[in-house]
């Protein structure tokens, strides 16, 4: 099996196919980062899609310093803040349909749970956010996460720390 | 609940995966699309702007004197002075009588367009 470095310079060499085998490739990674940070399956793939058409041009400058998938997950994380600061997070998460506390069955508590975590994680500092969010969408080892956001591994952990406490706090409001 | 177990409920939880092919087939028509739309925007942003620099060269151009554009209208194409006028006459003159063939030198000035020398001078040779 061709590596990803590999597939992208054919790709820089005009193949098509190859950009459409490394998609294949890092498809299920990529939508699963957007379905649990969305919780909507349209929304994760329109935002999957956008990372996709954003690397078919960066690809072509591709400067094989780094791995691809992190280069990906880079991505993937600049996409989410972009939404993020587009305040679009309450509708991804559809926060204004849920229900009253007292009107809720067990099943949609849970999903409701969810939503609440993840407004949580919204409200976050940046930094913050971005280890969390590595951390509950891809259960990124600490190892990863620094060498993706460029800090130590401590820097990492710390952040992670400090997110949960304030998660914490504002979970028991 | 415990903030950790929430994470990895969420980290657990289980999705289902776009079938790859008719991912990559959406993927390739949007980004068509969106180069369509790109293409536009520049096509429509470089017109306007050929416009503007267009227009702004052509007003640049015109005068609020009347009597700029009447007098150029009125004016003959070429306007010899009478000394230019006589010098020339002269010459012309000059050539006819010193030429070897009187034909070749009135055909000359007839492919030259001098008309005035030729009908002159058709009286003379007669």
């Amino acid at each position: 099996m061709k590596t990803d470095h590999e597939l992208i310079r054919e790709f820089q060499d005009g193949n098509k196919a190859s950009f459409d085998e490394l998609v294949k490739r890092h498809l299920p990674n990529t939508y699963g980062f957007f379905i649990k940070f969305t919780a909507d399956e349209v929304e994760a793939e329109d935002l999957a899609q956008d990372v996709f058409i954003k690397m078919f041009k960066a690809l072509k400058k591709f400067r094989f310093e780094s791995e691809f998938k992190t280069y990906l997950f880079r991505a993937n994380i600049n996409m989410s803040n972009t939404y993020l600061r587009r305040n679009k997070w309450r509708n991804m998460l559809h926060l204004d349909q849920a229900p009253e506390q007292g009107y809720m069955d067990t099943s949609y508590e849970d999903e409701w749970r969810k939503k609440e975590l993840w407004d949580g994680v919204a409200k976050l500092p940046s930094r913050q956010r971005m280890v969390v969010t590595m951390r509950i969408a891809q259960e990124m080892p600490y190892k990863e996460i620094s060498d993706i956001m460029g800090i130590s591994e401590n820097s990492a952990k710390v952040n992670y720390h400090h997110a949960v406490t304030a998660l914490k706090e504002k979970l028991q409001d | 609940m415990n903030i950790e177990k929430r994470f990895q409920q969420i980290s657990q939880s289980i999705f289902e995966t776009p079938d790859g092919d008719s991912f990559i087939e959406k993927l390739h028509g949007e980004r068509q699309k969106r180069h369509v739309k790109k293409m536009g925007i520049i096509n429509g942003i470089t017109a306007a702007a050929f416009v503007a620099v267009f227009g702004l060269i052509t007003t640049n151009q015109l005068t609020d004197d009347p009597a700029a554009y009447a007098s150029n209208d009125l004016k003959p194409l070429e306007v010899m002075d009478s000394e230019t006028e006589e010098y020339v006459y002269d010459l012309a003159e000059y050539l006819v009588e010193s030429s070897d063939d009187i034909w070749e030198t009135l055909a000359f000035l007839d492919n030259i367009e001098f008309e005035p020398v030729t009908t002159m001078h058709e009286g003379g040779i007669q």
